[in-house]
């Protein structure tokens, strides 16, 4: 067992952290990450316009579609957010200004969408390419402008403001020459070449999206996730940074399904893990915590009872380096094996319709049942559904926890006779 | 003493942040305990710290918190894992310590 830790810390580690740390990839997380407050919000109103209770659905249904404008506008336009968004983010990385990071991310993304003629209205921007569907070529775009930015100020093709020029002046100007090396770019290779990139991206990054549905592609993430936190890396965030733009894109895809009123196609976004995979935790360590409550050690009990509040609301970093489950060879084996086999069974009850697949963004510190309830657009089957996976996180760690407790007991009683 | 904290999300190091209010209350230490998410590190840090400590869990981006503190003149460690706990408040404040002399 030890041996399998110094595996992990020699080899998985450093690739996950190198991955992690990738300033791109960084990015890519810290850039979409700034966007979920919208998706949070917005996705709600899903909620609002299609309630699950009957009788509030026929009260709602004449005004659908305004109930649905904050959501598409919020939503909607998620890769627009997000292009802007990680080009800020890189953009401060390399030191560079923020805002033209940001700006000449947010042109480069949009000259890759080609406006179509509306009668009587002029021209319009279709909003299908600037949602979750576009996140890909949004990604793809935000770092060509930031690397052209890049470009322009290391090689100092600059245009110089006098001195005296203010500063936030001399900045924008800062911008006009990385501009004028992308817009024109981007408009010969989408206009003039009629390269369709959006196209292109979304081909190329579909297997990717595909895998993700799969019982392979969910079970990957939650291993991968289990052993970096059972050596006490942050595993979510880590394997987030990678993952989540691939979970935006399903998720994305549920919920354009959920607002057209059908059901959603996708088992695998973000919420799969979060409500019905780590209950209490990464781990799901919410069934450890409740067996530690009542534990005969004492300071198993002391640390179950300072974990429980915060195991509800999904933060098990007490728990984790607390009892600890971390390099602990007793418990890393339920802290495996019981969410791969949890994932196992919710991809097999959403893959057969016993529980209607997650399709909206609940904050993440919500109680498990709660939040299940809510990401399933309220489904009373996800609470069942969470309900026996506790149970059976809880019976896996049961065996594991019993001698971990008999060790500590025999430790401490050691400790008192000397 | 001024002792910032940080983790992921700033979540579970306030968990830490009561620990070690508890612990000083009981051995009568004045401290001011903050803590911020990774993403605010960098701007938190310049605010006159006496110390700023790194959650185990994001001991994997050590360097950059190291460096934001660097230009602050903070000194950074790390949290030990059997510190970080509800029950750690002790062991934290022995490593502060220990490392502030």
């Amino acid at each position: 067992m030890d041996k399998i830790f110094a595996w992990l810390d020699r080899n998985l580690i450093p690739f996950m952290t190198r991955l992690s740390e990738q300033r791109h990839l960084k990015a890519v997380r810290d850039g979409i990450i700034s966007t979920i407050p919208l998706i949070i919000v917005g996705s709600f109103f899903l909620i609002i316009a299609f309630p699950p209770v009957p009788a509030l659905a026929a009260l709602v249904k004449p005004y659908t579609a305004q109930i649905l404008l904050p959501f598409r506008l919020t939503m909607g336009l998620m890769a627009l957010y997000a292009a802007h968004s990680i080009g800020y983010h890189l953009a401060r990385s390399y030191k560079l200004d923020g805002v033209a990071g940001g700006i000449l991310a947010l042109a480069a993304f949009l000259l890759t969408s080609l406006p179509v003629a509306v009668e009587d209205k002029g021209l319009a921007l279709l909003m299908e390419n600037l949602g979750g569907g576009g996140m890909f070529v949004a990604i793809i775009m935000a770092i060509f402008a930031v690397e052209i930015l890049r470009f322009a100020k290391e090689k100092k093709i600059t245009i110089r403001m006098p001195e005296g020029v203010p500063d936030s002046v001399a900045r924008s100007f800062e911008a006009l020459v990385p501009a004028g090396i992308i817009i024109p770019v981007v408009w010969a290779v989408r206009h003039l070449a009629g390269f369709d990139i959006q196209h292109a991206v979304t081909q190329l990054f579909t297997p990717l999206v595909t895998a993700g549905n799969t019982m392979a592609g969910v079970l990957a993430p939650i291993i991968l996730i289990s052993l970096l936190w059972a050596t006490g890396i942050h595993g979510d965030s880590v394997v987030g940074t990678v993952a989540r733009p691939m979970w935006l894109v399903l998720l994305d895809q549920n919920i354009a399904a959920a607002a057209a009123g059908q059901p959603p196609p996708n088992i695998g976004p973000e919420p799969f893990f979060q409500w019905f995979v780590f209950i209490g935790g990464s781990g799901a360590t919410i069934g450890l915590v409740c067996l530690m409550l009542f534990s005969k050690s004492a300071y198993l009990r002391g640390v179950g009872k300072a974990s429980f509040l915060p195991g509800v609301c999904n933060i098990n970093e007490p728990i984790i380096f607390g009892a600890p489950i971390m390099l602990n060879p007793l418990l890393f084996v339920p802290f495996l094996a019981g969410p791969v086999l949890m994932g196992v069974i919710t991809w097999l009850a959403m893959n057969f319709g016993l529980v209607a697949k997650p399709f909206i963004l609940v904050p993440w510190t919500l109680p498990a049942p709660i939040g299940a309830y809510l990401t399933t657009g309220g489904d009373w089957r996800a609470i069942v559904l969470v309900a026996v996976n506790a149970t059976v996180a809880t019976a896996i760690y049961y065996p594991f926890f019993k001698a971990y407790e008999r060790k500590l007991l025999k430790e401490s009683a050691q400790e008192d006779s000397q | 003493m001024k002792i910032l904290l940080v983790c992921s999300g700033g979540m579970s190091t306030a968990i830490i942040v009561k620990a070690i209010e508890q612990q000083a209350a009981k051995t009568g230490r004045d401290l001011t305990v903050k803590s911020v998410g990774s993403g605010e590190f960098a701007d938190t840090v310049k605010g006159g710290w006496d110390i700023a400590l790194v959650a185990p869990q994001v001991r994997h981006r050590l360097a950059e918190f190291q460096a934001a503190a660097a230009e602050a003149g903070v000194p950074v460690a790390l949290i030990p894992p059997q510190g970080y706990s509800p029950l750690g408040g002790a062991i934290i404040l022995a490593e502060i310590d220990k490392i502030l002399g």
